[in-house]
């Protein structure tokens, strides 16, 4: 019967073909626009880490500037970076099963095999648990022992980019480097990993790059280097020497902790509380009390990952594919009324009304699944088009362009909902055409 | 002239699913027209606003000094000594932030030492030699420039450089200027920054934008006579009119090898960060553009495809009219009258549901209320639309042969 159907509406399309293929492009417009935005909306709005949303807590105590919040748009949040002495102290504590502070930085790496000439490269300054706390894949060795962090080991770890660059992406573990003319010993190489948005990071934006290189944390004070990212200072405090600078005001350390159930959670932010009592009673700490630790999904949320555009954007898909299939309704009912005379020769021969239903749905459905069909093409053709439009930010380090990937899950979703909501558009021509008196059309012959 | 609705609204109640869908699509994509083109219409402007810098002749320099070798006071002079030398630059300063990058520092300036520092103002500042308004391009609309002896030494980590905050002397824009002392003469005015440090401002510019787009007030900039810190740092180059690709190139070049201890990080023109700055602005429109002439596509498709249909199921009826003595005239103004009434309907529920989409964009999203003029203009671009989209048919109708009412009988 389904082929006798589809043999039918062949027939039908050919009857018709202008009017055929303006509801296939109409819906494959409509799919396209939908799949565009929503594909960018997609990896916009989604949680690289979701696995760990109950484990992965950012930390935050409001150490900002008494007569004003840090973040004038968000005054009910505290400032997203922590200071040094804060960070150092929180990091101190054993309840979090592990715990990451850092901060990013420039600098040159040197001494490859491939290329010899000194590569510019962002550094992450961090802790040994950076790399298992949010699951940080390996290609090559592993990252360092906590030993290595406060005494610092003249260890590092370098990106698969980085390694393919200067080793031709041989296991180069074991092999020295220098980093800002240091000498450091390679002890991981990491597997491709550019986790969108940069939930840990989200400082300079939110969908830059990952970092080229990692060194464990105590060289920040031993080679006293700066932030690379954001660094916040208030107050009235001069910052002559690193040494000041490790003990000011100034925030611009992350922190991130791995906390195992909602007994730690609770621990974890006691401990907070009371360090920020004793902070408080010594003169720190003079706004309101606001120690959080938020999980990656509110921690994306609070950051305003997500932008008004963005929105606004998948409110206009929605609108513009509901025009397309309110279209696509209306030049079904059309054709499908056009064509009752020849519906109500198969009344009169006795087809049911459910066997001309049932006909004209798959005529829909043939429709639906051409355009979405077209659809996927132009979805590609646009993606591609917007990677284009994201091709400077590529260049300057912002990983964007990445965001216009058609991702399997996305498009499945989009199109199978696509194809019923189109199916569904269907339903009504298809139902009017079956209730049409036979007799009447066949007079008019 | 009578334009026979009556009929017309009667022939319409009959055959009305068909009317509706249509009057549905026009109101959506009067609602999505109204909202996109004024969104389009502020990015432009926003995009188009004077920078006040010669922003096509500026190239920028990242150079980061890496080895222990690396002496910050030779190099410095050497580039400089260098760029300035270079046929075809105009001006050339070290700089610690680029203008337009989205990048930058700022620090709260106060007009009473005792201020407090909520009260103060956020300045976002450029650290800059003598040269630095001059390679800017920017025009001083009062006071002076820096003299040379009144660079700062940069400030060090290491207790042997410049302190931080401000410089005894600073240059601002006029925008900074009027945020600071409003109606007042600003040059001669001290400010202070939070460690109440005084600087006595020597020159005003008269516009100039900073490093953000999105954040603030993007005229608000102060100029600090010193040198960047040690720690990345950037210069910037002006050149005569056309000649920045060739110096670009012949600069990179020279730099890349004069000097071992460091490393060119890359050359860039200015250009390409005011693009950058912009970037989501630009596509922002792009996209409301290319969704809403497609939008505007698929309605008028709709349109012509309802009208097509019904001059297609009344050729009999349209041909009795004729016989009857309807000319052909007559034919078309009836479906060009009930595509009118058609497009009126959509329009109508339209006008209320752009409304309460603008109403909804401002309420959330913090752009400025709808503009009336847009939907005045939307409405008439409609219904020119559907006039257009259903001349076709109409004139196709009106061709039906007043013998095809005796034909089929």
């Amino acid at each position: 019967m389904l082929s006798y159907y589809l043999r039918l509406a062949l027939k039908s399309f050919a009857r018709t073909p202008g009017l055929t293929a303006l509801m296939v492009c109409a819906i494959g417009f409509g799919i396209a626009g939908c799949v565009m935005i929503l594909t960018v909306y997609h990896t916009e709005s989604g949680n690289p880490i979701w696995w760990k949303n109950d484990r992965l807590y950012a930390v935050t105590m409001d150490s900002y500037d008494p007569a004003q919040p840090a973040d004038k748009k968000h005054p009910s949040l505290p400032p997203a970076q922590l200071t040094y002495m804060d960070a150092s102290y929180v990091h101190s504590s054993r309840i979090p099963q592990r715990s990451v502070v850092m901060f990013k930085s420039g600098g040159v790496l040197s001494g490859g095999i491939v290329d010899r000439k000194p590569v510019p490269v962002i550094a992450r300054v961090t802790t040994s648990d950076f790399f298992a706390m949010f699951d940080v894949p390996f290609l090559y060795g592993s990252g360092w022992n906590a030993s290595a962090d406060s005494a610092p080991a003249p260890q590092i770890v370098i990106s698969r980019k980085e390694n393919t660059k200067l080793f031709g992406g041989i296991n180069s573990v074991g092999r020295t480097i220098r980093w800002n003319d240091h000498e450091f010993r390679i002890v991981g190489v990491l597997n491709s990993w550019n986790p969108l948005p940069k939930f840990y990071d989200l400082n300079n934006g939110p969908f830059d790059d990952t970092e080229d290189v990692y060194i464990p944390f105590g060289w920040a004070q031993a080679l006293q280097l700066q932030t690379a990212g954001s660094s916040s200072c208030w107050g009235a405090q001069e910052v002559k020497t690193y040494r000041d600078l490790l003990g000011s005001e100034c925030l611009w350390i992350q922190m991130w902790v791995e906390l195992p159930n909602k007994a730690a959670l609770g621990r974890m932010q006691g401990f907070l509380d009371s360090y920020w009592s004793e902070q408080h009673r010594a003169g720190r700490f003079q706004r309101p009390r606001n120690n959080r630790l938020t999980n990656v999904d509110q921690w994306l949320a609070d950051n305003d990952v997500v932008g008004d555009d963005d929105r606004v954007l998948v409110g206009l898909a929605f609108a513009f594919f509901a025009v397309c299939l309110i279209n696509s309704v209306g030049m079904l009912l059309a054709k499908f009324l056009n064509g009752a005379a020849i519906t109500g020769v198969r009344r009169a021969l006795g087809a049911s009304r459910r066997d001309v239903f049932t006909q004209h749905l798959v005529e829909v459905g043939a429709l639906s699944a051409t355009g979405a069909l077209l659809g996927l093409g132009l979805s590609y053709l646009g993606l591609w088009g917007v990677r284009e439009l994201h091709s400077l930010s590529a260049t300057i380090g912002s990983g964007v362009q990445e965001l216009a990937r058609m991702d399997g899950t996305s498009v499945i979703v989009t199109m199978l909902l696509a194809i019923v909501a189109a199916l569904a558009a269907g339903l009504y021509p298809a139902w009017r055409v079956g209730r049409l008196p036979p007799a009447v059309y066949l007079k008019s012959q | 002239m009578s334009l026979d609705i009556r009929p017309i609204v009667s022939a319409l109640l009959r055959n009305r699913t068909g009317a509706a869908l249509v009057a549905v699509q026009i109101a959506i994509t009067l609602a999505v027209l109204v909202n996109a083109v004024f969104i389009v219409e502020q990015r432009i402007q926003k995009i188009g606003r004077p920078t006040g810098i010669d922003v096509d002749n500026i190239f920028a320099i990242s150079s980061d000094g890496f080895t222990s070798r690396f002496n910050y006071d030779a190099s410095l002079r050497e580039d400089l000594a260098y760029l300035r030398s270079v046929p075809g630059v105009i001006a050339a300063s070290p700089t610690e932030s680029i203008p337009l990058s989205g990048s930058g520092s700022s620090e709260e300036l106060l007009t009473r030492p005792d201020q407090r520092s909520s009260d103060g103002t956020l300045a976002n500042y450029f650290e800059m030699d003598e040269q630095g308004i001059k390679t800017l391009g920017v025009h001083l609309a009062a006071g002076r420039n820096f003299r040379a002896d009144e660079i700062q030494p940069p400030i060090r980590r290491d207790n042997s450089g410049s302190d931080e905050g401000v410089p005894p002397e600073v240059i601002i824009t006029q925008d900074l200027a009027q945020e600071m002392f409003p109606n007042q003469n600003a040059l001669g005015k001290t400010v202070y920054d939070a460690l109440k440090k005084p600087a006595t401002i020597i020159g005003i510019i008269d516009h100039m934008h900073g490093s953000w787009a999105n954040f603030g007030p993007p005229g608000e900039v102060a100029i600090f006579p010193r040198l960047p810190m040690l720690f990345g740092f950037y210069y910037l180059v002006r050149t005569q009119p056309g000649q920045r690709d060739a110096v670009m190139r012949r600069v990179e070049e020279h730099m890349e090898s004069s000097n071992p201890n460091r490393v060119i990080k890359w050359v860039r023109p200015l250009s390409m960060f005011k693009q950058h700055l912009y970037e989501s602005d630009r596509n922002m429109g792009i996209f409301l553009t290319t969704t809403t002439v497609l939008l505007l596509a698929v309605t008028s498709l709709g349109i012509f495809g309802l009208g097509t249909f019904n001059v297609s199921t009344r050729t009999k009826q349209i041909g009795t009219r004729r016989a009857i003595g309807a000319r052909r005239i007559d034919i078309i103004r009836y479906f060009m009258v009930e595509n009118g009434l058609i497009t009126t309907a959509g329009i109508v529920a339209g006008c209320g549901l752009a409304l309460a989409v603008g109403f909804w964009l401002t309420a959330h999203y913090n752009l400025p209320r709808l503009d009336l003029y847009y939907l005045v203009g939307g409405v008439l671009a409609l219904w020119i639309l559907g006039q257009i989209a259903v001349w076709q048919p109409a004139r196709r109708a009106s061709r039906v042969s007043p013998s095809v009412a005796t034909r089929t009988v």
